[in-house]
This record gives C-alpha cells, structure tokens and sequence, in this order.
C-alpha cells in the first residue's frame, strides 16, 4: 500500500494538487482532500464502459482490430481528407495537445476544442478589449470582494471556495468559513423556529437580499471578505452570498452596462434593469468602488447566454472601469481542467486560441467561420477527428448528424456516446491517472499531473497514439505526393 | 465582361481572393482561368470550379450565375469595376472594399463589406451577421461607401462603424452599430435587442419597432424627421435618444414613436 500526496485532480479547472492518494495492487483505494467529484472519478474510472482494443467499423458493428492496423485506418482518412475537424482536446495533456496542432497542420484540418461550447466567448471578449486578471494566488490573499456571476462553483468547481476565495485563509484576508457556519446556523434556526410557530416559509417574505432600498445593505458593508452572487436563479453558491441579485434570463449584459454607467456617477432614466431595481445596482456599484481588490468570477452563465462574447466585453469593460477607482480582476471559470491548456498550446503554437483552420496552409482565425460548430452545421468537413471529449452527447442533433455522415475518429478512455458512433475507437490511457502530463489552472497556471497507477496493458496515452497517427499520415502523403 | 458559372455545388470552404474586376482586368481568358484558389485544403485553378466566359463588352464587370454561397471573399480590397452575383453568396463579400460596386442578387453571408473603406455594395435579398463591420481584433468597422439591404440583417451588423450609410430595408439582428462612432444606419422594420449598445458616435434610424433599449440611453428630444443622406430622410416623428452613457457616447437613436408605444414613458423627461 503507497500513500502518493500531492496528485493534481484531473477534472474541473481548479486543478486542487493537494489530493492525497492510497494505491494497492495497482489499484486507488483510498482517497483524501478531494472533492465528491474527484473521488467519485479516481475510485470509479475503472468502470464497465472502459475500451481497451482499438475499434473499426465493419459492416456497421465496431470490431476489434490490432494498434497497427487502427492507425493505419485513421491516417488513411486523414490524409485524404480535404476539410477535416480535429475536435476535443480539454481533458487531455498538454502534451498531447501540441501533437494535435502538428497534426492539424499536416493534414490541413480545422482545430478546434471544447472552448467553442463554453469560454471561447471569454477568449473573443478578451480580444476586443484585454483584460486585468491576477493568479489564484493573489486572489486568495488579497481580495475582499469576490463577485460569481452565472456560475455556481458550490456545484461545479466544489473546492473553488475553499481553496482560493471566500472560505480559504488568505495572508491578508480571513476565511469567512465561520462566518458562513454561523449564519448556516442561524438560518437554520429560524427556520425551526418559523415550523414550529406554523408559519409559512421565509418564501412568501422579501428576500433578504433584496429588501434593503436605499443607503448600503448590511451585507455590503461588513468586514471582511465579501460574497456576491449575481445570477437568474438562487444557485447553491448563491444561498451562501451576503448579496445574491436575481437578474431575468437573458440581461445581464443591460445589467452590466448600467453597472458601468452608475460606477461612472451617471444618471439611469430607467428605474430597473434586467428586473433589477437600479437602487440595488446603486448598492452593487458602490460596494464594487469601495472594495480593495474586487474580482469577477463568471462562468457559463455570461458566455453562453443571449450576447455572448459581448457580455464578456463589457463584463471586463467594467473591470476597466472599475481598476481606475479601485483595484480589481475578472477571470472565467473554466470547466474541463485542461480546456485553458488547449487554448494556450493552441496560441503558443499557431497564434490562436481555437478554431483555427490550417486549410490555406497557414493558421486562421475567425470564430463563426472556422469554428468546428460552424463547419458542422454547414455541412463542410469530410472527416473528423474527436479526441477527449463527447460532442456525440451534448452537440446540437444536426451537428451530429452531420459528424457521422463522414467517417470519424475517436480517442477516449470510455465508450462514450461519440465513440459509440465512431468508425475507428482508439483506447486512450487516463491522463492524470495513469500517465503524466501537464495541464493550465483556469488562471494559466501550469500544474504537473501525475500517474498514479499503469495503465491496462496494451493501451496507450493520447500523446503516444497521436504521434503513431501523425507517423503514419506523413509516409501516406509522401508515397501520395510520389504517385503525383 | 467576365462571367463565371460554378461547375458543381461546393461542399468544401472557397476561397477565391482572384474574383476582383482589378485582378481580371488586362489578362486573357487563359490567365484567368489558371488563378489560385482554395477548395478546402486544396489549391486548383479558376477553371476547375467555374465555367468562364467572355463577352467583348469592355466594362471591367464580373458576372457570377448560380450558387455561391461556399465561395469566400469575392471582390475583397476591389478598387474599381462591378460584380453581380446571380444567387447567394458566402462570407466576406466585398472586403476592404475600396471602390466599385457589388450587387447581389440573392443572399450574402456574414461579414459584409467588413472593414470596407469605400464602393457601393446592394444586397437584394438577406445578409448574414456582421454587415459592415470589423473583423476580430481590430476596431474600425466600414469607414465610406453605402450598402443596401433590400431584406433582414443578422446581429452585430454595423459594429465599430466609423462613417458611411447603411440602409436595411428589412429587420435587424441584435447589437445593430454596436460601438459605431460614426456613419448612418437606417432599418425600416424592426431592430433587435441591445441596438447601439456602446455607441459613441453617429446615428441609428429605426422605423419599426426597437425590441430594447439600452437602460444606458437617455432621451433627447422628439423629431418630426430625420435625414439618412442627401437622397433620403425618414419620415417621423422618432424618439431622440443619447448614449451610450457607459462609454460617455455621443451617438444618436431616431425611434419612430407610432411603433414603440413601450417608450411613452420617456416622455416625462422631455
Ligand atoms: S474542485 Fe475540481 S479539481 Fe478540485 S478536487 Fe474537486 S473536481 Fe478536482
């Protein structure tokens, strides 16, 4: 029995490197410090959907077939292929990643990962405009202010809080755990004691948060580090806030904007916003003047939301703003936890984020045009490459339709719902448990992942597979560029 | 004259930057026919996609008849000369365009005249999102020239707008001359939501009904008029409104009042 300490998580964009590891027989046993998702993947991934053979499609059902003959299939395709789409990419390494670009290059294909469905709207607003983001680091030892706007860490990033916000104990700035607890508590209490007198849930009563018009909300000007949820429902992060704003589906860019105008002492002719009352904007924009060092999570929320990448523009022109009163930072919680690597390998290496098409033989970038959502709705590509990730469950029905028209390549630990469609199924060795790698923190923060146990025998990692693949493509195009 | 007839329907992304009136003029039909252009990853000749034709008329004008809307920035950075598109036609029609004319008869794709500096473009059916606009990364939209939109207009149309006329005779998508700071747009119909949203300059005529408006807009005034150029004014009376507040804008909003009942309550502040 090893005990191996610091493994980095391999799920969310938190990238937690503290979690603690028990390994017998080549088998995780044994966990500590992770959250219930990352215990549920390091004590399950060993599950019945796992691949462990390369896969081609014959006659309609996926055969198994020998490594040599799989690459040889999928180079084949590959190289001939005039438009192809080389799709995923986020949770697997780094390392891994840069093969992807070389591949793309080679074959003149259109690379693209799963930013294009969640942050890629962040990468173009901060094209347009830039942006003031600071490291985890900093954010937990110095901010006093800490504002998620539509995103719920507590269920999707569940150690956000803890490790890097409001209930982490900073140098300078305290944990509000306790606080927290307290007030947990309290809440608890009343609501006992509302039972008992049967009366009606707090639900027929004004909101908290919402009941103090004019001068600043108690919340708002306690000490300490302070939580502000904005958000269209009341998120499990948004129960904990000291100020939740409810804003109606589909505004918050028009709450944004009106942010900017009152945090520049404008005057609104409106008297709500995106069904928000401007005197609790008012009580936003002075606490967001009066902090020390404010920051903006925001997650799916902003970007995938009527607006898109311009509720990011005007979510970092606020920041802008707000940095010449004040010091404050934006940053995007980024899901998948190497999604940030994919677009900083893809920058480093082509100059561009995501999207790029390799199809003139120069990289391009123009998210709507070459973007792989784009290319599939229209129906461009001939071939397509998936690589972790499953576009087969979540992409929109026509897209899908449109992938498995043409033949399709798929890299994956699993049989997930892409490979099932898949023509040829490569089995892929879990990044970050069973290889080595690195991978980017949602603050670009490069993390060391690391193997804990082997992998089964005979498979290999996405890096290995794809440099057999790209091997294999550039002898097929020297023997086709011979024939010529 | 040159006309060009597609062989086939494309599947594959064209590019063909050769399709200029300043590229054509002075070659023979031998030359032109033997020009780059891309289908997906592979570079062929003119010839190999279209069917070409030449008639001895000695106007500088490219005619296209059939389906282009895979083929990509026709007519990009053209100085002089006409092109008419017979059909739909794909993205960057007209890019940084500098003079001369396109008329389409059909549909276009997105980006319009994106960065177009002068010309004339008339799109005699529907045009995709980011008419007029910028591209990624750079801030100046179309600077002169007049487009025509005889039909709908998707979203972020006009964007970083810095002078010219945009007239829209069909509805608008959504960030319609998003931060223009100069330059007319008039949509006869309707305009969707977050209309000039950081605009700090130029002005926005909407007859139809506006689906939004910004709270960062201010009114004005009223006005029983307005003019959209030399040849054209529309007719109120309109909303004035200032704005955007947020980005201490100067740009100007002309709402007809008859078909946005909804902003009544401006009125108070008048
Ligand atoms: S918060 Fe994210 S990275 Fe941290 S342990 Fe949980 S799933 Fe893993």
């Amino acid at each position: 029995m090893t005990v191996i300490k610091s493994v980095t998580c391999p799920i969310c964009g938190c990238l937690c490197d503290d979690i603690e590891v028990t390994v017998e027989n080549n088998e995780v046993v044994k966990m500590k410090n992770g959250c219930a998702v990352c215990e549920g993947k390091f004590l399950g991934y060993k599950g019945e959907h796992r691949t462990k053979k390369p896969l081609i499609r014959k006659d309609g059902k996926l055969v198994p077939v020998t490594m040599k003959e799989a690459v040889h299939a999928a180079a084949e395709v590959l190289a001939n292929a005039n438009y192809p789409i080389l799709y995923g990419w986020s949770s697997t390494s780094s390392e891994a990643q840069r093969v992807g670009v070389e591949l793309a290059e080679e074959i003149g294909g259109v690379l693209d990962n799963t930013a294009v469905v969640c942050h890629g709207p962040s990468i173009l607003g901060v094209q347009e405009v830039g942006i003031p983001t600071a490291t985890l680091g900093q954010i937990r030892h110095r901010a006093d202010l800490i504002i998620y706007w539509g995103c719920d860490p507590w269920s999707a990033h569940p150690r956000h809080l803890e490790r890097y916000t409001n209930f982490t104990e900073g140098r300078f700035e305290k944990s509000e755990w306790t606080s927290y607890m307290t007030k947990l508590k309290a809440h608890a209490g009343n609501r006992k004691l509302a039972s008992a007198m049967r009366i009606e849930d707090s639900k027929a009563k004004p909101k908290p948060q919402a009941c103090y018009v004019g001068g600043s909300p108690p919340e708002l000007s306690k000490g300490g580090r302070k939580l502000i949820v904005v958000d269209v429902r009341k998120s499990m992060t948004a129960e904990m806030a000291d100020f939740f704003i409810q804003v109606e589906p589909n505004k918050d860019y028009e709450v944004l904007q009106a942010l900017r105008a009152l945090v520049k002492d404008k005057e609104l002719d409106v008297d709500s916003v995106g069904g928000v009352p401007v005197e609790y904007l008012q009580d936003l924009a002075d606490a967001l003047v009066n902090c020390e060092f404010g920051v903006i999570f925001f997650g799916m929320g902003l970007t995938q939301t009527a607006g898109k990448f311009r509720n990011i523009e005007v979510a970092i022109q606020l920041v802008r703003d707000l940095n010449s009163k004040t010091k404050f930072m934006i940053m995007p919680m980024r899901g998948h936890y190497n999604v940030t690597g994919a677009n900083v390998v893809s920058s480093w290496q082509s100059g561009y984020p995501y999207g790029v098409d390799f199809s003139l033989g120069y990289p391009r970038y123009n998210p709507g045009e070459t973007t792989c959502m784009d290319v599939l709705l229209r129906d461009e590509l001939d071939a397509s490459l998936v690589i972790a990730a499953d576009p087969g469950a979540n992409f929109p029905k026509n897209a899908v339709q449109n992938m498995v028209k043409h033949p399709l390549i798929v890299i994956d630990p699993h049989m997930n719902a892409t490979a099932m469609l898949g023509d040829i199924v490569f089995p892929a060795a879990f990044v970050g448990i069973e290889v080595d790698g690195t991978a980017y923190r949602m603050d670009s923060v490069p993390i060391p992942l690391h193997k804990v146990v082997d992998p089964p025998a005979g498979v290999l990692s996405d890096e290995e597979i794809l440099k057999k693949i790209l091997e294999e493509v550039k002898i097929i195009k020297a023997k086709n560029a011979k024939v010529a | 004259m040159i006309t060009l007839t597609p062989l086939k329907q494309f599947k594959y992304p064209v590019y063909a930057e050769c399709i200029t009136p300043d590229v054509f003029q002075g070659k023979d039909i031998a030359e032109i026919a033997n020009l780059p252009v891309n289908e997906g990853n592979q570079v062929k000749n003119l010839s190999d996609l279209f069917k070409i034709e030449e008639d001895n008329a000695a106007t500088p004008t490219i005619t296209i008849n059939g389906d282009a809307s895979e083929v990509r920035r026709i007519g990009i950075g053209m100085k002089n000369g006409e092109i008419i598109i017979n059909g739909n036609v794909g993205m960057h029609l007209g890019e940084k365009m500098v003079g001369g004319k396109i008329t389409v008869n059909g549909n276009a794709g997105q980006w319009v005249g994106g960065g177009m500096k002068n010309g004339l473009i008339e799109i005699h059916g529907d045009a995709g999102d980011y008419l007029g606009s910028h591209y990624r990364g750079v801030s100046e939209g179309m600077k002169h020239g007049v487009i025509v939109v005889d039909g709908n207009v998707g979203s972020d149309s006009g964007c970083y707008l810095r002078g010219g006329v945009i007239k829209i005779k069909g509805n608008a998508g959504p960030f319609l001359g998003y931060h223009m700071s100069d330059g007319t747009i008039n949509v006869e119909k309707n305009a969707g939501p977050r209309l000039g949203a950081n605009m700090i300059g130029g002005k926005i005529v909407v007859g139809g009904l506006a689906e939004d408006m910004m709270p960062t807009f201010t009114i004005d005034t009223s006005k029983p008029k307005v003019k959209i150029d030399d040849t054209q004014s529309a007719q109120g009376p309109f909303y004035v409104f200032l704005g955007d507040l947020a980005e201490d804008g100067k740009g100007k909003l002309f709402i007809s009042k008859a078909n946005n009942p909804k902003l009544k309550f401006y009125e108070k502040y008048l």
